[in-house]
């Protein structure tokens, strides 16, 4: 019995480390490209990301149900292409995941793309730094922390998720019950014993990552970023 | 207006349009590159989107610009060279060296990017005095040694043309000096041309040979720096003024004052300051209001400085006059009162002394 939460779990990281990873990828140009738009349409791409965070779960978990059934487009795409149904799968979760845990990743980086500005960025290319160079040698060094952060928030909120996945995965073991689904199961069957575990579980990890995630930012964030230290840099004592 | 510049000379030559609504910057030019050229004007003249513009920096730039025969951008066919391939190196008012980074790793990265590596970090190193500092973390640096880091960092990626954008806007007198005379050795030195921009004509006055003047997005005036100083007298931009480069003949004559040879028969005495030492030729200005005018030589005053000339120009302003004397090649300017004007009935060829103090003789480290 004990197996089929280690399954569980097992399933719940590969879906939070590999939507995590998938964030990060998408996120960082999006964040970028939101922390330098200055259209109007902005503060509408800014609400489409944050959306998920307002709504309820399973409204995004209804939507995404009808567009991955085999009856519509989406759905019918992935067929096509894997020669399998995207509902109900492994995949379907991850894509869920990634919609839902969109703002704790985007958000993060954002703030500190707007917090570094252009200053640096000019500085290094009138040196000869091209934008790939500049991103790893002055954007990443100078926001790590808010990398951390948003990897962290993305996995952490990935792994509590439950609405959506119910909604798109339903309870697959080994391909789409997570930890949230298991334990609603235990509840269900009235195995408090094992409910327990799993919350305590979940309750200290969740507890840990954050605490980690606020001291970080408590000594480290933003002390080269922000605008006492800056001060600090352009108007010392002279010689 | 073209020049005609020979082709082993390095040039720029710019055709530019910058608008952003209520400012508009608008050059055709084309202008040789010898050593320090200075671009003076008022805040919002448009000088440091001038500097951005020829680095690559500018996006609402239309036009082109042509450094040494290379082609920089040309909006009209879409010709755009990115600031990292330009080999244009900017120093700006606030330093921007990179924080996360030591002084050394600061300065390595543009050693790393750099093709040419004609220039060793440890040459750089050495001009830039700033071999105690390079195991320093940046934000630790004093807002001086902050922009030698940001110069020498500069001077590595080995630009063809280095701009400097007020890099000495928030240093003190002392700090500014020394870095002013650092500047001039290294240019000496590396011999690449730059475009110091300042705001500050006295600053410009010490290490600048030629000057550009930019008014409200357009370049007013440009040329040999003492004469464009000289033009400037007629407008409202800087304080009114004599600029002078003249040869020193005698570093203190036992009282602490310099004599400079100003034609054959004359010579100006001012302070002696201990940075004289280093040089043969001076720079200094002395302000119209600080001098005086008499129709005969006076006798028995305190005041040194007593130089004879003949009357080129009266221009009436308000209550004041702005009169141009002639002694020998240098025109001098003096500001007195209308009234003086008619009490000592000045006119144009007229012959005159002009008397000034030592101590109004300035030069930027007054």
């Amino acid at each position: 019995m004990l197996t089929s939460d280690l399954q569980a779990l097992l399933t719940t990281l590969q879906m939070a480390g590999l939507t995590t990873l998938i964030l990060l990828v998408i996120g960082t140009p999006l964040a970028w490209y939101l922390a330098n738009m200055k259209s109007r349409f902005k503060v509408i791409v800014e609400a489409l990301v944050a959306l998920p965070l307002v709504l309820p779960p399973t409204v995004l978990g209804f939507y995404l149900l009808i567009a991955f059934s085999p009856e519509h487009l989406p759905g019918q795409l992935w067929q096509q292409a894997t020669g399998q149904q995207l509902a109900f799968s492994f995949s379907a979760i991850v894509i869920g995941s990634v919609l839902y845990s969109l703002p704790f990743v985007v958000q993060p980086l954002q703030r500190a793309f707007e917090q570094l500005g252009d200053s640096l960025l000019e500085a290094s290319a009138v040196l000869g730094a091209g934008a790939l160079d500049r991103f790893f040698s002055i954007i990443l060094p100078l926001t790590k922390t808010s990398f951390i952060t948003a990897a962290t928030l993305g996995f952490a909120h990935t792994v509590g998720e439950f609405g959506v996945i119910l909604m798109i995965g339903g309870n697959i073991p080994g391909e789409t019950r997570v930890l949230s689904i298991a334990l609603f199961d235990h509840v269900e069957a009235f195995d408090y014993a094992r409910a327990h575990m799993l919350s305590i579980g979940l309750l200290v990890s969740s507890m840990v990552i954050l605490a980690i995630i606020y001291w970080l930012n408590l000594t480290h964030t933003d002390k080269r970023l922000s605008p006492k230290y800056k001060q600090q840099a352009e108007h010392s004592i002279d010689d | 207006m073209t020049i005609d510049i020979p082709h082993n000379i390095a040039s720029l030559a710019m055709q530019i349009n910058v608008n952003y609504g209520q400012f508009e910057l608008a050059i055709d030019q084309r202008f040789s590159l010898d050593g320090i050229i200075g671009v003076f004007g008022p805040s919002g003249s448009g000088k440091s989107t001038l500097l951005r513009s020829i680095a690559g920096l500018e996006k609402h730039l239309v036009g082109s610009i042509t450094l040494n025969q290379r082609n920089l951008i040309n909006t009209k066919n879409n010709h755009v060279v990115k600031p990292q391939h330009r080999q244009i190196g900017l120093v700006f008012q606030n330093s921007r060296l990179f924080t996360h980074l030591s002084v050394h790793e600061n300065l390595h990265y543009a050693v790393k990017r750099c093709h040419d590596n004609r220039l060793s970090l440890g040459e750089v190193v050495e001009l830039t005095e700033l071999a105690p500092l390079l195991a320093h973390n940046v934000v630790k640096l004093s807002g001086g040694q902050q922009q030698r880091v940001a110069l020498a960092r500069a001077l590595l990626a080995e630009p063809k043309l280095l701009l400097l954008d007020e890099p000495m806007s928030a240093l003190d007198q002392r700090s500014k000096a020394k870095l002013l005379r650092m500047l001039l050795t290294i240019q000496k030195k590396l011999n690449i041309p730059m475009l110091y921009v300042s705001h500050s004509l006295a600053e410009l006055q010490q290490v600048c040979d030629n000057l550009w003047v930019l008014n409200q997005g357009k370049i007013t005036n440009f040329g040999n720096i003492h004469k464009v100083i000289h033009q400037l007298n007629y407008s409202n931009l800087n304080d009114k003024q004599t600029s002078l480069s003249l040869p020193i003949e005698l570093i203190n004559n036992g009282y602490g004052l310099t004599q400079l040879r100003l034609d054959a028969e004359q010579t100006i005495l001012l302070t002696t300051q201990k940075y004289f030492n280093h040089l043969t030729q001076l720079r200094c200005f002395i302000l119209a209001n600080d001098i005086s005018i008499s129709l005969k030589k006076i006798e028995n005053t305190s005041i040194v400085n007593q130089v004879f000339g003949k009357i080129k120009q009266i221009n009436q302003q308000q209550h004041n006059a702005l009169i141009t004397v002639q002694c020998g090649e240098q025109d001098f300017f003096v500001m007195i009162s209308q009234f003086s004007v008619h009490t000592l009935s000045l006119a144009i060829t007229q012959q005159v002394f002009l008397q000034f103090k030592a101590s109004a003789v300035r030069t930027f480290i007054h």
